[in-house]
């Protein structure tokens, strides 16, 4: 309130019991009737000047609410940062990640030299809407001493049912990687991941319907190997040939709105990509696949020429079809997440001019369970501890018991024929089966410490025998904002 | 290559619902929203007229449209479009008002005027005086407002477009004094609003100041604003003046291109502002005081239109002249105002 004003309104609040009584005295008296007039227009004035210094503040009032209504929203809490318009319809925000790792490896599968500390995730990222329709999303990633765009998309969510996004995101097809780098419950994903898309270039429709209970995305690609990105292409983030990736999935949940709680938690549908697509012996277009412990134990044959054209190499030459039935359930505390993927990839490999080409089907499946100590809910995005860790404050943050068994099967095709296999069965391994528990610690909503402890069990991939078991002890501290 | 047959049909299958539900979602989109952006007196106007619109849509198409309302002063309403308020339509006091969505929003195309009849201005109104019962200062003309002691309520002519007409037409009448001039008419609009006690942001809350606050003897008020005071309050609280000279008052409609494109209501609300030139729409503008453009509906309710001498924006030299004259930053207003 302006204070002048105040005390002028105050001063000639004060002033009109005087003037009354002084009017009442000199009611009845013929001699002072002029002089009651004067007086009673002088009540009139400060009655006149009082209501408009109400008046005036009043505007003043409703001015500085309407004000407010169109100043913009700087939130700077435990947990956003965000600029955004008064409606929330326009907003910038400041997303952040950092993943800092451990690895150390026991047994006799990994060198010794492999332990190491690493950045796995170094990601600032901007993201925001504009008319409360249009996001962006751009995040680099500088982990692992490389420079990369990880996302740079627009999207358009017309409706509900209707959201196109164009640029670089996740293809829709594996379960665990559509869920976000935040939201991990273990430090590396299953193996099940390493054979769908990370992140391509493409456009993708995509939408739910009945308050989430179905949902789909369709999405066209440029194409990428099994669990790889666009920027790991021979050329990085450009389209390899001319024919792009089919992508498609549905997701049903179909209890998320019901009083149902037992079933509330419960999500199930498939992924699919398809291309075709023809590699060559200088550009294979085929991935190589990793252990839990992030070690290569899979390749294909690779190129042999010292010189001249490439030669020997195993490429893709026809079809590459994935298939990802996939499902999430909680309650509670209590949360499993499943999922089998299956990816079936023509190839071919020419030695000595002769070309031998099959059909080889990988799969993949994995059984994820967690769990809360300390009483929170399980989900399959976000979730608020309930309490917070600061020393010689009382809480302690979330503490998470996870566990996982998953499994990697490669095609025994693909060893068949000795010297002119696919791959080579003393290096690449036929099998790897996983088991892993971790503990996460969340002591505050956005940081996260982590252990997992993986072992994993090979078949194949060594000169005689089998490839040694591989036990990997991760650690991670990681800030997700 | 083609995949194999149960992988293509699986694909097929999603393919399909997805399309399914697509349609399903185009299919239920019959409920039609309008957002109606005005200025501040046209409440009760357009809540009789949207009804009456709703009807005629549903007759007409089996369609059901809810339109909102938005009201406040007209500069400043414009300003909230300009500035995001997703408005379909808007029924501005004034066609600078809406210029300046044209022009500094970029929403709609500056020929907008052209697009409706009557430069899309489907009812007039003017500005007459609203004094107390008994009129006990003897107000009469524009003359009686700059004298010592008269109390003048009118709103902020920076964010009303009610203020503006107001002025113009106090200006319009000291031009056309005995040696009325530029000079003259600017020295009579200062000494006018040194009279003014309090500038609200709109002509509704001056009606507010003047009829409920209880403060001033007259308030410069939009003709139909003054009808509805006397109605709302009865003939025996507050009286019409009507000045010798005012200014005829042309509130513009126009719809937003720019939204109606994103929100896919082009169509529906065309025929809404289409409407409002029927002798269905002209005759409810009439019931709310507006005076209606038709003439067999004007006809009708003459009694409460009286004639008088009117001056139009024309004779300012238009719209855009007016307003960055009088109105603009460093105008008239700005200068005889901080004095």
């Amino acid at each position: 309130m302006n204070i002048r004003r105040a005390a002028a309104l105050a001063s000639s609040a004060a002033l009109l019991p005087f003037s009354g009584a002084a009017l009442a005295q000199n009611a009845g008296s013929p001699a002072n009737n002029e002089q009651s007039a004067d007086l009673r227009r002088e009540v009139e004035e400060q009655k006149q000047r009082l209501a408009v210094l109400e008046r005036k503040l009043e505007l003043q009032e409703e001015s500085a609410k309407a004000a407010a209504a169109s100043t913009p929203k700087v939130t700077a809490s435990a947990t956003r940062f965000q600029l955004a318009s008064n409606n929330g319809e326009n907003f910038v925000r400041l997303r952040g990640t950092l993943h800092a790792d451990n690895r150390v490896y026991g047994g006799d599968s990994v060198a010794e030299s492999a332990d190491t500390f690493l950045l796995r995730r170094v990601r600032p990222t901007i993201e925001g809407t504009f008319g409360g329709i249009y996001d962006f999303r751009f995040a680099p990633d500088f982990g692992g001493g490389r420079s990369v765009i990880i996302d740079a998309y627009v999207a358009a969510r017309f409706n509900p049912g209707a959201t196109l996004t164009v640029g670089k995101f996740k293809p829709p097809v594996g379960l665990e990687r559509l869920q976000g780098g935040a939201d991990l419950r273990f430090i590396e994903r299953g193996l099940p991941t390493s054979l769908v898309p990370n992140r391509d270039i493409g456009a993708q429709l995509s939408g739910e319907f009945g308050g989430g209970t179905f949902a789909y995305q369709l999405g066209y690609f440029n194409g990428v190997t099994d669990g790889g990105s666009s920027e790991g292409l021979a050329s990085p983030d450009v389209e390899v040939d001319t024919k792009g990736d089919y992508a498609a999935r549905v997701f049903f949940q179909p209890f998320i709105n019901s009083e149902n709680f037992n079933l509330r938690g419960l999500g199930f549908g498939v992924g699919s990509t398809w291309l075709d697509i023809d590699g060559s012996a200088a550009n294979t277009a085929l991935a190589a696949y990793r252990s839990p412990g992030q070690q290569s134990v899979f390749s294909y044959r690779a190129n042999t020429a010292t010189g001249g054209a490439p030669n020997n190499a195993t490429f893709a030459d026809g079809q590459r079809l994935r298939l990802a039935p996939q499902f999430y359930y909680s309650r509670g505390s209590f949360g499993v997440l499943g999922e089998y993927t299956q990816v079936k990839q023509d190839v071919s490999r020419v030695v000595g001019g002769t070309t031998s080409s099959d059909t080889l089907t990988h799969s993949a499946w994995q059984a994820q369970f967690s769990y809360f100590l300390t009483g929170e809910d399980e989900a399959f995005r976000g979730f608020t501890p309930g309490s917070t860790f600061q020393p010689g404050r009382p809480g302690t943050g979330a503490f998470e018991l996870v566990a996982r068994i998953h499994e990697l099967d490669i095609d025994d095709d693909t060893f068949a024929g000795g010297a002119n296999s696919f791959a080579n069965p003393l290096t690449a391994v036929s099998k790897a089966t996983a088991y892993g528990v971790g503990l996460n610690w969340y002591p505050w909503n956005t940081v996260k410490l982590s252990i997992n402890y993986e072992q994993t069990e090979f078949e194949g991939g060594a000169a005689t025998g089998d490839r040694a078991d591989e036990k990997a002890l991760l650690s991670r501290f990681a800030v997700n904002f | 290559m083609s995949p194999p047959n149960w992988q293509r049909r699986l694909l097929i299958a999603l393919g399909s619902a997805v399309f399914v539900g697509g349609v399903g979602s185009v299919a239920q989109a019959a409920d039609v929203t309008l957002l109606n952006v005005s200025y501040d007196p046209t409440r009760e106007l357009y809540v009789d007229f949207n009804k009456a619109f709703a009807e005629y849509w549903k007759k007409k198409t089996g369609d059901t449209v809810n339109i909102r309302q938005s009201h406040g002063g007209s500069g400043r309403q414009a300003r909230s479009v300009i500035d995001g308020l997703a408005a379909d339509v808007v029924t501005l006091a004034l066609a600078a008002d809406v210029d300046a969505i044209a022009t500094n929003g970029k929403l709609l195309p500056l020929n907008w005027e052209e697009r409706l009849p009557e430069h899309s201005a489907p009812y007039t109104s003017t500005i007459v005086f609203l004094v107390r019962k008994g009129n006990p200062k003897n107000i009469k003309d524009w003359d009686d407002l700059v004298k010592p002691g008269i109390s003048v309520i009118t709103p902020n002519p920076k964010t009303s477009g009610g203020a503006r007409w107001n002025y113009l037409a106090g200006w319009a009448w000291a031009l056309k004094q005995p040696g009325g001039n530029e000079a003259s008419a600017k020295e009579y609009v200062r000494k006018l609003f040194k009279n003014v006690p309090v500038l609200d942001t709109g002509a509704r809350g001056s009606t507010t100041t003047f009829v409920q606050r209880g403060i001033g003897d007259v308030a410069l008020s939009w003709e139909n604003e003054a009808w509805l005071a006397i109605k709302e309050l009865g003939p025996d609280k507050v009286e019409i003046v009507i000045p010798s000279v005012s200014i005829l008052a042309e509130p513009s409609v126009a719809v937003v291109d720019k939204v109606v494109l994103r929100r896919g209501t082009r169509t529906v609300a065309e025929e809404y502002l289409k409407y409002l030139y029927t002798p269905e729409g002209q005759e409810i503008a009439a019931r709310n005081y507006y005076r209606p453009r038709n003439a067999e509906v004007a006809a009708k309710h003459q009694e409460l239109f009286p004639k008088l001498e009117l001056v139009t924006i024309k004779d300012f030299g238009g719209w855009a002249k007016a307003q960055k004259e009088h109105f603009g930053d460093g105008g008239v207003f700005d200068q005889i105002y901080s004095q």
